[in-house]
């Protein structure tokens, strides 16, 4: 959310200049993406306040963090232009309430489109947001004031001004503003008239209906819609608009009427003449009241503050407290607050306001649990080090098997877990075996040593039928020493490695892998391990990565508890 | 004075017949990397040719142009194929080579080391043992409900959006496709450990997590986490304060100062964001700070009520602290190492920029 300091300085008496907040926010409410003489911008990445992607909600927080006032609080119910005026209405069809609550049409007519002020297109510039023409920018300065998100159609091209809310029949197409054809699934809600979808609810107009030149009379439509379907759609047609993420992060009844007010207000004001307004589905909401106990603030945040301090906070946040007993309160968040839903959502208000850096430190309470099992953790930490002390690199591959590795080994793709959405080809199947990777480590340092030995110890997955994949902890090592024979030196190694954590080891049959030397592969058999396999590399399997040197690996499944 | 054209096609016709033939009589690698050199090197044959084509005509040229470039990929050819040979033949003879274990071969000297993720992992399991926490391991691959939807994170939550997620392709074990993925954070432990042992308790999880995001040098795919996970009577927000100081202070020394800053996260309520007096100016600003004065170590909070009761733990009764960093970025921090790829790419010059700061 781009904040426009001059357009910010309009809704609220600030106590301090603009910038002094800028220092003051990240530690009350929210992170700060960009400053610049113009904006700043609060980073919003996944955060769920839905009021601060608003102007209006925005005064309203750094009012309550500094001791500055709002200016105007919007319009009450009484100021609203339908209440003081009666209007033709428009047909309005609402298929199922779940998608959309209400749906608000105005019809406007005598405008005329014209390029807007400077002091419009310099609020939305600082926000982020290109100026088109004065009929669609307010739409877009309501949105940013009140978070609102409206949408005025061409009524010419609105079949008898009917507005419908309804689901997308599945391959129905419609072209949005940005001249892309969208073919739509049943799950995505769509705007229409009797004939055919005007917009894709939430997310983006069509071409068909978009304020025009020639445009006298516009359709201006205010709607709440369900969040889901916004996301989904958004996400599977990748578009995110302004708009969108605002329909995701939740609206409410008053800001949608406040904005719709404003609005037409605005349109009237460029000489735009209301002929008819029509308010479908049910506006009323229901305000939560959530206990909040003294102790529990206390208790939770680590503070002794006093109910005076607290009741203070709550005041400065707009939220209206009662009290209920000597311990507990009825507290009722004001109606831009979706996000405080529980007791400790508040609790987590009092304390921001209050501050965290003013949260003193307290030791750890009470004394440890009773000790667990912990053999397991030892056990791989113990290996480790012996690893390392008889010569090793530890080296962490990734999760992954490379093509360089699948076209390498010619690994039957089937026998692995899969990905369903990989970045690319590089995290498509997960590896069902460590080697394969050392291989290409080893082969990739060859370039730069003549000596290398690594290990990795570290988790691979395999198909189960029925069941989730089994992860189980490998260990490898693989060794390429400037010899034409590294498995004979690579045993030692393993065996002094574990003759150190007093582990047996002993080797057993011979193997016979097409990718392994055909005179050097031995199934090998240890305690803590079930059997694994010491071999060295084929080769023609090694001069696919790229080197002609000889390397060997060993191979041991962990037996962990 | 023009060349004939003929006289470039017996060049040309030369070249070809003569490598052709050294070609097959060779028989080693060595022999044919010799002869490689002699045709497409620097001075090379056929590399030197094509500087005499501007003494031909056009018409010339055209005739000569395709002789000479099949020429070319037919030498190439010759070697490539040849190398196989020669390579294959070497394969054959690998059955008479054998592989003696009791031969008391020497074990050269080298110097071994720890990955510095791991050298940071076991500093941090020894810190916090001394506080009574012990490790616990979830699994890496598991399901969207101990993923996310105990954690106060269901569907189309937009905190879903910040964790863009691995998906298993689960149709062949008969689960629906979107159920199974890689975890996004270690924090699918919580459950686990909230069903498996009663309260109270101190855990914590190191591992692998993954995430569906492009690579660079502060983002990975595939990422450790470590996370701590508290669980008792009469938690708050200052015993959250102590383990952040006492954690930056084992790793980053006494002068450290810790800081807590408001933050989001779903699955905690009040969420906190741990903040460290910048190691590079204590406080005072500068480039790797961006000027702040302090630096971005670690995400904290009281455990959220809703997963506290998916856990089933009453929270009035108690409360709970879930506490974590990247040990990538601390080791990072630590060690001086600009891009997190180096930690897994598997380059070991790594260790040689790290020096003696890596012990064993």
């Amino acid at each position: 959310m781009k904040v426009s300091k001059d357009w910010l300085k309009e809704l609220i008496d600030l106590d301090r200049p603009v910038d002094e907040v800028m220092d003051l926010l990240p530690k009350r409410t929210i992170g700060i993406k960009e400053v610049t003489k113009d904006f700043f911008e609060l980073d919003m990445k996944g955060y769920n306040r839905a009021d601060l992607l608003s102007l209006r909600g925005v005064a309203q927080e750094i009012a309550a963090i500094t001791v500055s006032r709002v200016k105007g609080q919007g319009s009450s119910q009484e100021d609203f232009i339908w209440s003081k005026n009666k209007f033709e209405t428009t047909p309005i069809g609402i298929e199922d309430l779940q998608l959309s609550p209400v749906q608000c049409v105005t019809r406007i007519e005598g405008l005329t489109v014209q390029a807007s002020p400077a002091n419009w297109v310099k609020k939305l510039h600082d926000s982020g947001i290109r100026s088109i023409n004065n009929l669609v920018d307010i739409t877009n300065l309501i949105m940013l004031e009140y978070g609102q998100p409206l949408h005025a159609f061409d009524a010419q091209a609105v079949k008898d001004h009917t507005i419908n809310v309804r689901l997308a029949r599945k391959g129905e197409v419609l072209t949005t503003l940005d001249d892309k054809r969208r073919v739509l699934t049943d799950a995505d809600i769509v705007l229409s008239d009797d004939e055919k979808a005007l917009d894709v609810a939430g997310i983006m107009g069509g071409k068909d209906t978009e304020i025009k030149p020639s445009t006298t009379t516009i359709l201006l439509s205010a709607s709440m819609f369900n969040p889901q379907h916004v996301r989904r759609t958004a996400s599977r047609l990748n578009l995110h608009s302004e708009a969108s993420r605002r329909f995701q992060h939740g609206l409410t009844m008053q800001g949608l009427l406040q904005a719709y007010s404003a609005a037409i207000k605005m349109y009237q004001a460029i000489g735009g003449k209301v002929t008819a307004l029509s308010l479908k589905g049910d506006f009323q909401t229901v305000p939560i009241n959530l206990i909040l106990h003294y102790s529990k603030i206390n208790n939770l945040i680590g503070t002794v503050l006093s109910k005076k301090e607290i009741e203070s906070i709550l005041g400065r946040l707009q939220f209206t407290v009662k009290t209920v007993d000597e311990n507990t309160w009825q507290v009722s968040p004001p109606y831009f607050r979706l996000d405080c839903q529980q007791e400790e959502d508040i609790i987590e208000e009092i304390a921001r306001l209050y501050g965290y850096e003013k949260i003193p430190k307290s030791p750890l309470p009470g004394s440890p649990p009773s000790k667990i099992d912990q053999s397991k953790f030892e056990f791989i930490h113990q290996l480790k080090k012996s690893l390392a002390t008889v010569g090793l690199k530890e080296v962490q591959t990734y999760s992954f098997f490379s093509t360089q590795v699948l076209g390498s080994l010619g690994t039957d793709q089937r026998q692995l877990v899969k990905i369903l959405n990989p970045i690319s080809a590089e995290t498509a199947y997960l590896r069902n075996a460590l080697w394969p990777n050392l291989l290409e480590v080893v082969s990739f340092n060859l370039k730069h040593f003549k000596d290398v030995a690594i290990f990795e110890i570290g988790k691979v997955f395999n198909l189960q039928p029925g069941e989730l994949p089994k992860e189980s902890y490998f260990l490898s090592i693989a060794l390429s020493n400037d010899t034409d024979n590294p498995t004979e030196e690579l045993y030692q190694l393993i065996k002094k490695a574990l003759e150190m954590l007093y582990i047996g080891f002993k080797v057993e049959s011979r193997e016979k892998q097409d990718y392994f030397h055909p005179a050097r592969q031995q199934r090998i058999q240890s305690g803590k391990f079930s059997s694994g396999i010491l071999a060295e590399v084929h080769p023609r399997v090694i001069n696919k990565f790229g080197s002609d040197k000889r390397i060997a690996i060993i191979e041991l499944e962990l037996e962990l508890k | 004075m023009l060349e004939s054209s003929n006289n470039m096609q017996d060049k040309i016709a030369d070249i070809k017949n003569t490598y052709l033939k050294k070609i097959k009589q060779a028989s080693s690698l060595k022999e044919l990397d010799e002869h490689f050199l002699a045709l497409f090197g620097k001075k090379g044959a056929v590399t030197k040719l094509p500087k005499e084509f501007s003494k031909l005509s056009k018409d010339q040229l055209q005739l000569v142009s395709p002789l000479f470039n099949g020429v070319k990929f037919e030498l190439e050819k010759a070697i490539s194929n040849k190398r196989l040979t020669i390579r294959e033949t070497g394969y054959s003879l690998l059955e008479r080579e054998s592989l003696d274990l009791s031969s008391p071969v020497e074990i050269k000297k080298r110097q071994g080391a720890l990955n510095p993720l791991t050298e940071f992992e076991n500093h941090i399991v020894q810190v916090f043992s001394k506080l009574g926490f012990q490790q616990y391991d979830a699994p890496q691959i598991d399901t969207d409900i101990n993923n996310f939807q105990v954690l106060n994170i269901p569907e189309n939550h937009p905190a879903r959006d910040l964790q863009d997620t691995f998906y298993i392709d689960s149709t062949n074990f008969g689960i629906e496709p979107g159920r199974i993925l890689m975890r996004t954070h270690t924090s699918n432990s919580q459950i686990r450990i909230m069903t498996e042992y009663p309260a109270p308790v101190r855990f914590m999880n190191i591992g692998r997590c993954f995430r569906n995001e492009s690579t660079d040098a502060r983002h990975e795919h595939t990422f450790d986490q470590f996370e701590l996970v508290y669980i008792d009577k009469g938690l708050s927000l200052a015993n959250l304060l102590y383990l952040s100081e006492y954690f930056l202070k084992a790793v980053f020394g006494p002068e450290i100062k810790a800081r807590l800053r408001p933050k989001y996260y779903p699955f905690v309520e009040p969420g906190a964001g741990v903040d460290g007096l910048c190691i590079f100016c204590s406080g005072k600003g500068c480039n790797i700070c961006g000027g702040v004065g302090w630096l971005e170590l670690g995400g904290a909070g009281m455990i959220h009520p809703n997963v506290l009761r998916a856990g089933g733990i009453n929270p009035n009764e108690y409360s709970g602290i879930a506490w974590g960093c990247s040990p990538e970025r601390m080791t990072m921090l630590k060690q001086g190492i600009s891009d997190m790829r180096q930690l897994r790419n598997g380059d070991l010059r790594l260790f040689e920029s790290l020096g003696s700061s890596v012990k064993v």
